[in-house]
């Protein structure tokens, strides 16, 4: 047995689903499809599509991606709960999963039947579950209810229970989707030591989360999906940065607007950082440089350039102009390139828009805007409130 | 990968499980709890003691009692079929173990359920000194029965997964079947008023032979129609096959419809 023989293997993994407009499918509208010789109000949906990895035994593989980008889809399709409509995947040894928010548990059963209930999924002996009662009671911190039904649980109670008996049955790969999520912040810290240990033992382990931090740092490897494609697999800081820097774009994509009567054309933007680099990430208190690339059609007498940064959610926090600054631009004609420098930029952590305009002194024309067009984000160390960083200073005021 | 062995012994100890909680969740929040299970039957031959001297049907109480008690069991499992893998939905889309175990852990329960009523039903027949006869039959009788329920229960459970109509369909049918098996009547009445083609329709009703045969076997009465008895018991054992087919090739579909 070698270190890098595969556990999990998948090739040309598809899942579709066939949504339906009712919720529930009746007799009748199977007959009337029967009939007609075709489907009434379905659609088909690729929730996942010509999906390929392999994943090494021991390794630990993070999944990233935005909500409904299929990645709980491909945990059940590793499972072996949904079986795929295309391509094929091949596991090797036990799995044990804790798929969406809670395990596979019986809400009549107690908290302990439902533990021996898995312990017999998983193939494990009542003895030898019972050997097993005591580490995956006081994991979860459930003793007082634990011949309870399941079903009287608290969602944390549920939770925890439901990862102690995953850990605690003795998988040689391990599926976890969103665990981090649920639990209060001392359950997350067990979980994640848990998890190390269980990693540092040599299994598999494949986990779902939207704690990207957490994420990226016990992941060996990363899998970033969307829209149910892989869109990046390898070294969890890169992978991450490319989700990063996709959420953003998405971000920017909603808000986006651009118009304009077009006498003048901003015909691109470069943002560049202190270094000099083209990057859409910058430091606090370093510096942002714009490079507006413009056209004009004709003759435009006092132009006016002018700019804005706004948060996510498109609210401005600055904005300005070649006129407010003083900077006259007497006429525009033929091409030109005009540059922006923002130095230091004190806005907080954060994903922020840019928005940029040509326009009319009196403001009465816009020539070309392009409203939140460009997300940029924000990194820093500092703390502090709000999302604009204030010189400030304290003194004891001593009469 | 799992060892047939293994594999069997996994599907042993998760049925086993069901099983329990299915026995458990029956008597659950009742003051007698496991007594109903004998009290059931009790209260029902004497309902129908009341019911015989009031109405004077055609029937000997034993007879009837027999017919009632045997059907109970079909008819509990096609009513509990319906949940089997809808209600175990939880259990289903996030495990990956056989779903047959439910269907089978839910048949299995009845039957041991059954098991106590006819008990309790051997006791009474024994009091009234019934002509008990070929009683080394009886294992086959009530395998045969439990094949046959739990073929029916691997077709309804899956059809309820799929179209939700299946509960209404099935009440319909039950009724049908309750009337076109010998549960309130002799089989001797079919016998003496339909000719012999008739009797070949009738025994194709798997019930017909198995109810037939119990009380044949308990009773050493109506044993009219046993040439066709074989007829009955080829055809139960055909449901569970026709079950377990329809059953294997739609169950991958069950966590997406769920």
């Amino acid at each position: 047995m070698s270190g890098n023989e595969a556990a999990i293997a998948a090739e040309g993994l598809g899942k579709r689903y066939r949504l339906r407009g009712s919720a529930s499918r009746s007799l009748k509208s199977a007959a009337l499809d029967l009939v007609t010789g075709r489907s009434r109000g379905r659609r088909d949906f690729w929730a996942l599509r010509g999906v390929n990895f392999v994943v090494r035994r021991g390794e630990t593989l993070g999944i990233i991606g935005a909500n409904g980008a299929g990645k709980s889809t491909l945990l059940a399709l590793l499972a072996g709960t949904t079986a795929p409509t295309e391509g094929r995947v091949t596991t090797r040894g036990a799995i044990s999963s804790l798929l969406e928010l809670g395990a596979g548990f019986h809400p009549d059963l107690t908290g302990r039947e439902n533990v021996f209930l898995a312990g017999a999924i998983m193939g494990l002996s009542r003895r030898q579950m019972r050997a097993r009662l005591d580490a995956v009671v006081s994991f979860a911190g459930i003793e007082p209810f634990l011949d309870q039904p399941v079903r009287h649980y608290s969602s944390g109670m549920y939770v925890r229970l439901g990862f102690a008996v995953a850990v605690e049955v003795d998988p040689d790969i391990l599926l976890i989707d969103e665990v981090l999520a649920v639990g209060d912040a001392d359950f997350q810290r067990k979980c994640l030591a848990r998890m190390k240990e269980f990693k540092d033992s040599g299994k598999t382990m494949l986990i779902i989360s939207h704690d990207l931090p957490t994420i990226g740092s016990i992941s060996d490897r990363i899998l970033l999906l969307e829209e149910g494609r892989v869109r990046g697999l390898g070294d969890p800081g890169e992978v991450v940065e490319t989700y990063r820097s996709l959420s953003r774009r998405k971000t920017a994509e909603g808000r986006a607007r651009e118009w304009g009567t077009g006498e003048v054309r901003i015909t691109g933007v470069g943002l560049r950082d202190e270094t000099g680099a083209v990057s859409e990430r910058f430091r606090l208190d370093g510096a942002l440089e714009a490079r507006i690339a413009w056209r004009a059609a004709q003759r435009i007498e006092n132009p006016v350039f002018g700019f804005a940064i706004s948060d996510a959610d498109g609210r401005v926090i600055h904005g300005s102009n070649t006129q407010i600054a003083g900077f006259a631009l007497a006429g525009l004609e033929g091409e030109g390139r005009l540059c922006l420098r923002i130095e230091p930029l004190t806005l907080a952590a954060g994903t922020y828009l840019l928005s940029f305009s040509v326009h009319s002194a009196d403001h009465r024309r816009n020539y070309h805007r392009l409203d939140n067009r460009f997300a940029i984000a924000v990194e820093s160390d500092k703390t502090f409130d709000g999302c604009v960083d204030m010189h400030s200073e304290w003194r004891c005021d001593e009469e | 990968m799992l060892t047939p062995w293994k594999s069997t012994a996994r599907s042993r100890e998760l049925l086993l499980i069901l099983v329990g909680r299915n026995l458990k969740i029956r008597y659950k929040n009742s003051a007698l709890g496991f007594f109903w299970t004998l009290l059931g039957p009790l209260l029902l031959i004497l309902i129908y003691a009341l019911f015989l001297r009031v109405l004077r049907f055609p029937i000997r109480l034993p007879v009837l009692v027999t017919g009632i008690i045997v059907w109970q069991f079909h008819a509990m499992c096609l009513g509990d079929s319906l949940h089997a893998i809808v209600g175990n939905a939880n259990l289903v889309k996030k495990t990956a173990l056989p779903r047959i175990v439910f269907p089978a852990a839910m048949v299995t329960a009845n039957l041991v359920n059954f098991l106590l009523s006819f008990a309790v039903l051997c006791i009474y027949l024994a009091i009234v000194r019934a002509d008990f006869g070929a009683v080394y039959w009886l294992p086959v009788i009530v395998l045969s029965q439990a094949a046959l329920c739990l073929g029916v229960s691997l077709i309804v459970s899956c059809a309820n997964v799929f179209f939700r109509d299946t509960e209404h369909i099935l009440s319909v049918v039950l009724l049908g079947w309750f009337f076109l098996t010998p549960v309130i009547y002799p089989i001797s009445l079919v016998v003496e008023a339909f000719p012999r083609w008739v009797h070949v329709l009738f025994f194709l009703n798997p019930m017909t032979g198995i109810v037939t045969a119990y009380r044949g076997v308990l009773l050493s009465a109506g044993s009219g129609g046993v040439p066709f008895l074989g007829l009955s018991f080829g055809v139960a054992w055909l449901f569970l096959a026709g079950g377990l087919a329809v059953f294997q090739s739609f169950q991958a579909r069950f966590s997406d419809e769920l």
